[in-house]
């Protein structure tokens, strides 16, 4: 009776054994990425940001910004403002960025020179932002279903255990948009968190790489402080950019108001 | 034996887990997940071991891992965070290369046909929802000294040799949540077009230098008033002019004037209660589209010649009417554009009883699907109404339609250090009226300082204010400090 009940112990722990083995692998690359998408990335956020452009020869050109992001559901009202230098103070980006793929951003650019707003029309989002290496799909969240997902393998980032995990478009129409055939992004297993990516250029033969550094707890969101991206070709470094964000504050009660043509064109 | 069952159900167990466990990381799904992945970009290294390549992905993060330690390249400023001061040194020149030997007494427009210093200073002041600026210009082009200034009448020399000039001068708030007031001079710039007007009627433009400058550029602030009344996606704008200005244009004796003798004098309106003028705007800004509505009651920017009691020529500015409304429209990397104007109240010096009311109709594409590049074509005809052929007799060669073509590409390059700008412009359906093409190039030395170059080819018209305009083919730089 007793080996009876010690038989039915050890196959309790089997089954328990397997549903925990089970479940940690029914982890899929989805699975994995859905995590990372519906992480409390944070609300209503406002910081300033410094960009460093260097070329090949190690030439630097500085662009400071604030910004001001505020969530409306899965869509962000996104609102920029160049600080510094000289000839682009003033200038003012206003992005509705839709989440919804196939609908097109609402954006307009504020040029002081201009004393004027211009809608921009692009739905186009494989552009350089401002001559930097991240494109406008870098600033902006990816739709989930928009690619497909897959693990290469587990590895190190910094003493931190990371997944690799492969992400490829489901289709031409999004390749274009978004300006990658490829990308393999290292996400951290313990916060749920990019914290590399190589991305496969549709067009050109290039490769970037991007790190994030600097991870903080800030308002109990963790949040990179720092992401550097360089652009590739045939292993030779064509270009990089580093951007620096410091002043981060969450949950700020940003009113509707400023994400409008009228406040980028007073300034904040 | 059911020892031995323990042991085996346990084993098995044991072996199930690591097999769950182990499986996504075998070798062998990995290396197929690598070469099916490495298969398209790196379609040059195919033959090697993907491993390898895997590896390769990784140590590329080395180099920018060392960017860390890097310092603030740039240096903070000493103002208070309220006071914002900015401004711009410049050196700009050109240099004319098909300008003929001029006749006996003409001017001689060959070789250098410009050398200006430049400066510029803009303060700002801040405080909270409310701010003032004000900013101003100055330049001494030394060609005018190089080229002999004994060639020119004093005037030319009074309008193009040096100028200090008042810009932005604008105190700008909220008086509450839904009403703004910005008061003194500035800028408005109404409608969708960039690089032909329509409805962008209430600064006058600087003409000095057809085709040379950008409108952007050209256009001249004026003192007003201007009320803004926000609600929903809707804004009502209501302006007061109180100063009366118009476009600075090439005088005689400069090279892009066209005639042998100069214009009559130009009576401009007093500064006085009964010439404000006045303009109302409302405005809507809607997803993927926008939309404007405006009137406005102004001095016409075109003077007509006619004379005072004393039988005395000299040019007026009529009152106009004008009421007119743009569109925007936005789908994928497209923006259409479209603006329309009605003007009443325009005179003419041959039917100089008569008012002519006059219709611009504008259209507009422009295009941002290829990479870096913004290429834009905007197209407008001006159509006089009951149009009568003395009209087209001097002074006022006036056609019955006046058309317009402006073509632009712009490309980015190297990162933004580089800027490719063509511009083609052409008066007339066909370029008969006269055309312009402007190659230019832009290169961002660092953050402050930007070289200029480019070259500008002109071919005249049959008649008009281009008329005698294609010997002034130029090539120009400029070089620019900004602070």
């Amino acid at each position: 009776m007793l080996q009876l009940k010690q038989i039915q112990e050890v196959l309790l722990c089997g089954v328990i054994l397997l549903i925990f083995s089970a479940s940690a692998q029914a982890m899929t690359a989805r699975e994995i990425m859905e995590k990372v998408d519906g992480r409390d990335d944070g609300d209503n956020l406002t910081a300033n940001v410094e960009m460093v452009l260097i070329d090949k020869k190690n030439n630097r050109r500085v662009r400071k910004m604030k910004i001001l992001n505020k969530d409306k559901g899965k869509d962000t009202w996104k609102l920029q403002f160049f600080v510094s230098p000289a000839d682009v103070k003033d200038t003012g980006f206003l992005t509705y960025d839709y989440y919804e793929g196939g609908r097109d951003d609402d954006q307009w650019l504020y040029l002081p020179d201009l004393r004027k707003t211009k809608r921009i029309a692009s739905s186009d989002k494989s552009g350089a932002f401002m001559g930097s290496d991240f494109s406008y799909a870098d600033m902006t969240k990816r739709v989930l279903d928009e690619w497909t997902y897959k693990i290469l393998k587990e590895s190190e980032v910094k003493g931190h255990k990371v997944w690799l995990i492969e992400a490829l478009p489901v289709s031409k129409e999004v390749e274009d948009r978004y300006g990658f055939s490829k990308s393999v992004i290292f996400i951290r297993q313990d916060i749920f968190m990019g914290v590399r990516a190589v991305h496969w250029l549709k067009e050109g033969k290039k490769i970037k790489y991007q790190e994030m550094l600097g991870f903080e707890q800030i308002d109990g969101i963790w949040v990179s402080t720092e992401s550097r991206m360089k652009t590739t070709k045939n292993k030779v470094t064509l270009h990089k950019t580093v951007m620096k964000w410091s002043d981060i504050k969450y949950n700020q009660a940003i009113d509707d108001e400023m994400f409008t043509v009228r406040r980028l064109e007073k300034g904040i | 034996m059911k020892q031995q069952l323990l042991k085996n159900i346990c084993i098995f167990s044991f072996i199930l887990f690591l097999f769950h466990f182990a499986a996504p990381l075998s070798a062998q799904d990995l290396d197929d997940i690598l070469s099916s992945g490495f298969d398209t970009e790196l379609s040059e290294p195919a033959a090697k071991d993907t491993s390898n390549d895997i590896d390769e992905l990784l140590s590329g993060f080395d180099d920018v891992s060392d960017e860390r330690q890097e310092k603030d390249a740039t240096a903070s400023s000493t103002l208070p965070e309220w006071l914002e001061v900015t401004g711009s040194l410049g050196l700009a020149g050109s240099y004319n290369f098909t300008h003929d030997a001029p006749k006996e007494d003409d001017v001689d427009f060959r070789g250098i046909s410009m050398l200006r210093t430049t400066a510029s200073l803009s303060s700002e002041i801040h405080w909270g929802d409310w701010q003032a600026k004000i900013s101003g210009h100055g330049f001494y082009d030394a060609a005018y000294a190089i080229q002999g200034r004994e060639q020119y009448t004093n005037t030319l020399l009074d309008l193009y040799e040096q100028e200090l000039e008042l810009d932005d001068f604008y105190l700008q708030g909220s008086l509450s949540s839904k009403l703004d007031i910005k008061i003194g001079r500035q800028v408005v710039v109404w409608g969708k077009s960039d690089n032909v007007r329509v409805t962008d009627i209430l600064n006058p433009l600087d003409n000095r230098l057809p085709g040379m400058v950008d409108i952007k550029n050209r256009r001249l602030p004026v003192a007003m008033t201007k009320l803004d009344y926000y609600i929903g996606d809707w804004n009502l704008s209501g302006i007061m002019i109180h100063e009366v200005r118009f476009d600075k244009n090439p005088v005689y004796n400069s090279d892009f004037y066209p005639g042998q003798q100069p214009l009559p004098p130009e009576q401009k309106p007093d500064h006085s209660l009964a010439n404000q003028q006045y303009a109302l705007a409302l405005n809507g800004i809607f997803s993927g589209w926008d939309l404007s509505l405006y009137g406005a009651w102004i001095f016409d920017g075109r003077a007509h010649i006619t004379t005072d009691v004393n039988d005395s020529l000299y040019r007026k500015h009529s009152r106009v009417f004008m009421t007119g409304m743009t569109a925007n429209l936005a789908f994928g990397n497209w923006l259409l554009k479209g603006e329309g104007a009605w003007f009443d109240g325009l005179e003419f010096a041959n039917l100089e009883d008569e008012d002519f009311s006059r219709l611009d109709l504008m259209g507009g594409i422009e295009y941002l699907g290829f990479s870096e590049t913004a290429l834009s074509l905007e197209i407008v005809n001006r159509h006089l109404v009951d149009f009568d052929e003395q009209l087209t007799l001097s002074p006022d060669i006036a056609q019955e339609n006046t058309i317009q073509t402006v073509a632009k590409l712009i490309r980015d390059f190297a990162n933004d250090t580089i800027q490719l700008k063509i511009l083609l412009s052409l008066f007339g359906a066909h370029g008969e009226d006269g055309m312009f093409e402007r190659v230019q190039l832009d290169y961002d030395l660092n953050d402050a300082v930007t070289l200029t170059g480019g070259i500008i080819f002109y071919q005249s018209g049959n008649q008009g204010a281009l008329s005698a305009i294609e010997d002034n083919d130029r090539i120009f730089f400029e070089f620019s400090y900004d602070f």
